[in-house]
């Protein structure tokens, strides 16, 4: 009986915890999830650009709590041995503009819920230069949002 | 313990793993992350550029000039190249030498002294391409090029002529 009563007071708390926690639901939607940077003559192209990249965001059930929408890079574009700066590419679009870096820079924030759902879009801009060492670079992109 | 007491327990112990996993996943989507592949092809490439498609050397005394400035002066070289290893080599060879109907002046009297990275002086050749700059890294190169053509009274008159071949190779 003992057992039982305990097994009944652990689900309580587990009931409360998991009510806590889906007292918060986040969404969030990139589309597209992959891209690829247009190959150029650098003379000619000095810059080259994704394509228009729409983040699509939802808070629910955070009452006053604040939220965040973040993005980051998870490390330089590599090649192998070689590698681009992760700060030779920017971002702009309607959550405005900046530098791309390796830790997250809060690009969108507020208080409360975002419910419906808002869409934002952004582009990458990368500058091409001769330096660039020849080869396939890639990198990941890390959209993130959270709340307290 | 009685078997509907121990079905009982059996079920609360099933009852508390599954909202485990669902309070786990609930907890799981905060923070909630998206990724971004990205992709970025640098092709090999090799781009020249030379300020001048033309030289000429102006008639001097040999006694007073002993080297000769082409009119035009110093020759700009943009150089630039995208490689992944190894060398970008940028080297020039004549045709023949300067020649002038049956007269020729060997090519060899014809120099360059250079500056800016990579960039080095030398003698013209017709029979092995000279390296007029090298470099280890890809980018874009601007050097200075000067040349000279050495006078002689040995030369017969005439007008002489040969053509200078640029090439930039990469690995």
């Amino acid at each position: 009986m003992k057992l039982v009563t305990a097994a009944l007071a652990a689900l309580v708390i587990i009931l409360a915890l998991g009510q806590e926690a889906r007292a918060q639901t986040l969404d969030l939607t990139v589309n597209p999830l992959s891209f690829a940077y247009p190959s150029g003559d650098p003379d000619t192209m000095p810059n080259v650009s994704s394509p228009l990249i729409t983040v699509t965001y939802r808070v629910r059930g955070n009452g006053k709590g604040a939220w965040h929408l973040a993005v980051r890079a998870n490390g330089d574009l590599v090649s192998g041995p070689d590698s681009i700066p992760t700060t030779n590419t920017t971002w702009t679009g309607t959550f405005g503009s900046g530098t791309l870096t390796n830790s997250d820079q809060t690009i969108a924030s507020g208080i409360g819920n975002v419910n419906p759902a808002t869409t934002g879009n952004i582009t990458f801009t990368l500058q091409n230069l001769w330096t660039y060492s020849a080869g396939t670079y890639t990198q990941t992109i890390v959209f993130t949002l959270s709340v307290p | 313990m009685r078997p509907g007491l121990r079905q009982l327990t059996r079920c609360g112990w099933l009852l508390m793993a599954a909202l485990l996993a669902v309070a786990a996943d609930t907890r799981a989507q905060n923070p909630l992350t998206q990724n971004e592949a990205v992709t970025f092809v640098v092709a090999a490439q090799a781009k020249l550029t030379l300020s001048l498609t033309t030289l000429t050397f102006p008639n001097a005394d040999p006694d007073t000039v002993t080297t000769i400035q082409a009119n035009e002066g110093p020759m700009t070289i943009t150089a630039s190249a995208r490689f992944a290893s190894g060398q970008g080599i940028l080297t020039v060879l004549a045709s023949d030498d300067l020649r002038s109907g049956m007269n020729t002046i060997l090519v060899s009297a014809l120099k360059w002294t250079a500056s800016g990275s990579g960039f080095v002086g030398g003698t013209m050749s017709n029979s092995a391409a000279q390296t007029v700059a090298a470099w280890n890294t890809s980018g874009s190169y601007t050097g200075i090029v000067t040349f000279t053509l050495d006078n002689s009274w040995s030369y017969a008159i005439g007008n002489y002529g040969t053509t200078l071949t640029y090439t930039l190779s990469t690995p």
